[in-house]
């Protein structure tokens, strides 16, 4: 294989890894906070995608037609939209059903995930289709080789770098990073020490689900397509990358994210004639990974009392 | 228990008989006027026997007598078939409920008894389906071997996918199964031995020459060719029921439960959990596969379409809607989830939204179901 | 007499905590053995060394003359250990014959084909299991003789209690684990629970009992020999008296003078 093709599966692997790493540390941030599995998490990416589209139409019907502007407005928009829509979630579903047996958790937010898609699907304009999402930012291109290196790639990589490394230091270096910690801790305690602990289940909520907005428009500028169903796949493997990674962990999830990209370009490459099965190598290899280390690579949480 | 005083079987056999009566009125009602009209006073009369206790009444008199309203309920179920039984669409349906309450009976072991989850229970049904289709296109194995076959398959399929993730937690089974609902029907599509999207024919049944696919005349009485399929899907759900209720009244059910509610404890007494849990996971996904065998077969043809995560999640709902664990509250679940929009065309492109909103209602308010599991009795109507 | 359980050199971290220190301790066959120590000393952690519920780091356990070091909780199980837990863990929708039944599980036949086919056997065995589990209640509490198919979560905490010392004892076990049977309970239902405990004791003479407690009452009342941990050791054993005396012992409890 030439480098020129090589270069272009790993640019391919990285912009995945990304995006899979933005819902996989998504889901280890509610995991971490309430111990749940949102299953609803990529679905909430859908809905953000289709809010961003939906602000750019309405930007456009306006007479809006400046590319950065309409970018940056979709993005707060989505951001904010679904931060509140995270806060709704856990709000009214999610912590009512703490003390009911784990699994009720996993049932409504899988449910719900379905209400989000098959909304979209149902009461978005042509929802059932796959949308053209506009194509925001810059074309240019440097040739480098038998490479081309897309600029936009280069943009989202580095914007997604800069999210990712916004959220460590919010978790690291803020009070409310601190809170958030103490919390995924122990409850108890954290809430001894004067911490709102509903206050910061919420804002955690918040936080997961504007980044998942954020995957969503990424995913969109990306593809230049937006579907009802993305969300769900996007879910499963970033729910995946992150137990791969270790649930609880915030590194395990980029890492499993990461991870799972670079098993689908070994699967797409090894498998050229049926591009379909990449998915089910990948898979293949997650599942036995999980069966070799339960716990993830990085370790996962478990504290049971017996 | 303290006896609170017998109840007679009288009470189930009017719940059985009222049940009967309306479902036949609503299966053969037409105007969507008039099955609005049913449906509201079908909630209304269920909502006031709630209130008045007449609801609980019936569920002892089932607990209490249940071999013999089960009979009853077998006669109902024939009764129905006889009022329909030239109409291929009504029949079709009933088929449907039939054998999509084997399908949930088979989740309910995994899920209900054992905690083990399942989110692609229609992928399971599917593997049934297509094993039919496959076998009885490119081969001659005798029809109801297919059957059999079908549902080892999806047992073995599903032991493939879970034996690695046995020893993890909840979540795991999870994620490892609705994976493999979404590859399922990418699978399918992709691969032209199968019939790609469009799917494949199924030939129809045939047992020693007799032909299931052709309508039988009794003197001057047409019955539907669906008659015969509908004879043997009630005797797969007669034969799941007994098998399922077996199970749970009995030391292996009682395994289930004590894995499922507490694994640790369970362990420090004996139980070994691995094992139970994969029994389990079998069971359920024999019945499963050998109930989309059959309808695979009912149906004629089999497609991607029909076996899609969403359809996974139907089945996940019947059995949260119709209380999990009990085997009668899942087979009226069935009955509505299946039949209702069927009658209101109108909602049918709502289905899997309205369902998951239902779900969703049910386990914030009533995480019991509709007819919340009693207390094992290992043998109804015995007393010590 | 003979050693029924050995522990040599018993040790288990989490982190970084030293929960159980190179413990030795020996119970003999059919004495009611004390285990007492501040909170956080690592009585219920040697408790789940035992059981199979942790693997130890270090150290070895002898059982009846049998290497079960690290063996697994089954194991555990089958040579003739059974337990109840600090946190009652009864399966609160089961019924009470259920979840002692739970416990009887070395006892009852487990194949498919039993379960399943033979329905007239399976009755017998049940009817055989139900009156073996009543039998037991009745030594307890027989109020509750007669509401065996009750679910657990309706019933009041001391009775659970009792359900889960049932559920241990109905296997016939070589040797019983209480881990702080009294927890939750007034002075007077401890009372009646530790003379329900002797009276199992008498019938059983078998038996073999270490009781994890807070109340002092308790381990002076029942117990022939107690051991003292602190910080995963063991600092003093004896009977109660002479423990409680002990300078070292008070100083653990209550800190240094």
């Amino acid at each position: 294989m030439d480098a020129g093709l090589l270069a272009q599966y790993v640019m391919n692997g990285l912009m995945l890894g990304m995006m899979y790493a933005l819902v996989a540390v998504g889901f280890t941030l509610f995991f971490g906070v309430l111990d749940v599995i949102k299953f609803s998490h990529g679905d909430v990416l859908t809905v953000g995608a289709f809010a961003a589209l939906a602000t750019y139409v309405g930007l456009r019907m306006l007479g809006l037609n400046s590319s950065w502007f309409e970018l940056v407005v979709m993005l707060v928009v989505a951001t904010l939209a679904m931060a509140f829509l995270g806060m709704v979630i856990a709000r009214y579903l999610v912590m009512p059903l703490r003390s009911a047996p784990a699994l009720n958790t996993l049932l409504i937010t899988l449910m719900l995930g379905t209400v989000l898609r098959e909304s979209v699907r149902l009461f978005y304009p042509q929802g059932a289709n796959p949308k053209p999402f506009p194509a925001l930012l810059p074309r240019a291109s440097i040739d480098l080789g038998e490479f081309n290196l897309r600029l936009d790639n280069v943009l989202m990589l580095t914007a997604g770098v800069l999210v990712i490394v916004g959220i460590q230091y919010l978790l690291n270096r803020t009070k409310l990073g601190l809170a958030i910690r103490a919390v995924a801790q122990d409850e108890e305690t954290a809430r001894t020490m004067g911490i709102n602990f509903t206050a910061i289940v919420l804002v955690t909520f918040a936080l997961g689900s504007g980044l998942a907005a954020f995957a969503g428009v990424m995913n969109g500028l990306y593809y230049n397509e937006i579907n009802f169903g993305i969300g769900l796949y996007l879910g499963v493997v970033g729910f995946s990358a992150a137990i791969i990674g270790g649930l609880g962990s915030i590194y395990g999830a980029i890492l499993g994210g990461f991870l799972f990209a670079g098993l689908q370009t070994i699967g797409t490459v090894m498998l050229p004639f049926a591009s379909a099965y990449k998915d089910v190598f990948a898979f293949a290899v997650v599942i036995a990974i999980m069966a070799w280390r339960p716990t993830g690579l990085i370790r996962e949480k478990i504290s049971e009392r017996v | 228990m303290a006896e609170k005083g017998h109840t007679t079987v009288w009470p189930g056999i009017a719940g059985l008989a009222i049940a009967t009566g309306y479902l036949i009125a609503m299966l053969g009602a037409e105007k969507q006027n008039l099955i609005i009209i049913l449906l509201a006073a079908g909630i209304v009369a269920v909502l006031a026997a709630g209130w008045l206790g007449l609801l609980e009444t019936v569920s002892a008199s089932f607990v209490e007598h249940e071999d013999a309203l089960a009979a009853c309920a077998i006669g109902a179920a024939c009764a129905v078939a006889a009022v329909f039984h030239d109409n291929h669409f009504v029949l079709l349906l009933v088929i449907t409920v039939l054998l999509y309450s084997v399908a949930t009976l088979g989740l309910n072991v995994q899920f209900g008894y054992a905690g083990v989850l399942n989110f692609a229970g229609a992928s399971f049904f599917g593997i049934g389906a297509y094993t039919s289709a496959v076998l009885s296109a490119y081969t001659s194995v005798p029809h109801l071997l297919v059957l059999l076959i079908g549902g080892l398959l999806a047992a073995f399929a599903g032991s493939l996918l879970l034996l690695p993730v046995l020893r993890t937690r909840g979540h795991y089974a999870a994620v490892v199964t609705i994976a493999f609902a979404l590859l399922f029907k990418t699978f399918l599509e992709v691969n032209d031995v199968l019939g790609g999207p469009q799917g494949m024919q199924v030939k129809g049944m045939r047992i020693l020459g007799w032909s299931f696919n052709d309508n039988i005349e009794i003197g001057k009485i047409l019955l539907s060719f669906y008659m015969n399929y509908f004879v043997l899907s009630l005797l797969l759900l007669v034969g799941a029921f007994v098998l399922v209720r077996r199970l749970e009244r009995s030391w292996i059910g009682l395994n289930l439960d004590a894995l499922r509610l507490d694994e640790t404890a369970a362990g420090c007494f004996g139980l070994d959990i691995v094992r139970w849990k994969i029994t389990a996971f079998l069971i359920g996904n024999f019945l499963i596969g050998i109930a989309g065998a059959l309808f695979g077969i009912v149906g004629g043809f089999v497609a991607p379409n029909n076996y899609t995560f969403a359809d996974s999640l139907i089945l996940v709902s019947i059995l949260l809607l119709g209380g999990i664990g009990n085997p009668w509250g899942l087979m009226v679940a069935t009955i509505i989830v299946v039949v209702l929009p069927e009658k209101l065309q109108t909602i049918q492109e709502y289905r899997f939204l309205l369902y998951a909103l239902m779900v969703i209602a049910v386990l914030l308010f009533r995480p019991e179901g509709l007819l919340p599991r009693p207390v094992r009795r290992y043998f109804p109507g015995w007393r010590p | 007499m003979s050693a029924l359980l050995e522990a040599h050199g018993l040790s288990k971290h989490f982190g970084g905590v030293q929960a159980l220190d190179g413990l030795d301790l020996a119970v003999t066959a059919n004495e009611i053995l004390g285990l007492i120590g501040p909170n956080g000393s690592g009585k219920t952690t040697f408790f789940n060394v035992i059981t199979g519920i942790y693997n130890a780091d270090a150290g070895r356990v002898m059982f009846d003359g049998a290497d079960v070091t690290n063996a697994s909780a089954r194991a555990i199980y089958q040579a003739g250990i059974s337990r109840t837990f600090q946190r009652s863990r009864l399966s609160l929708p089961l019924s009470i014959f259920d979840n002692i039944m739970i416990g009887n599980h070395k006892r009852l036949k487990q194949g498919l084909w039993f379960n399943l086919a033979k329905r007239r056997d399976f009755k017998r065995e049940f009817e055989r299991s139900y009156a073996d589990a009543r039998a037991l209640v009745e030594v307890f509490e027989p109020g509750l003789a007669g509401r065996m198919f009750e679910p657990v979560a309706g019933l009041p905490m001391i009775d659970r209690r009792r359900i889960e010392i049932c559920r241990a004892l109905i296997s016939a076990p070589k040797l019983l684990l209480l881990d702080e049977p009294s927890a939750g309970m007034t002075h007077d239902e401890t009372a009646e629970l530790m003379n329900d405990i002797l009276l199992v004791r008498k019938r059983n003479k078998d038996l073999t009992i270490i009781i994890v407690e807070h109340e002092m009452g308790v381990i002076e009342r029942i117990t022939d020999r107690c051991v003292v941990l602190n910080f995963g050791r063991k600092i003093a054993e004896g009977p109660y008296r002479s423990v409680a005396a002990d300078a070292q012992v008070q100083e653990a409890y209550l800190g240094a003078a």
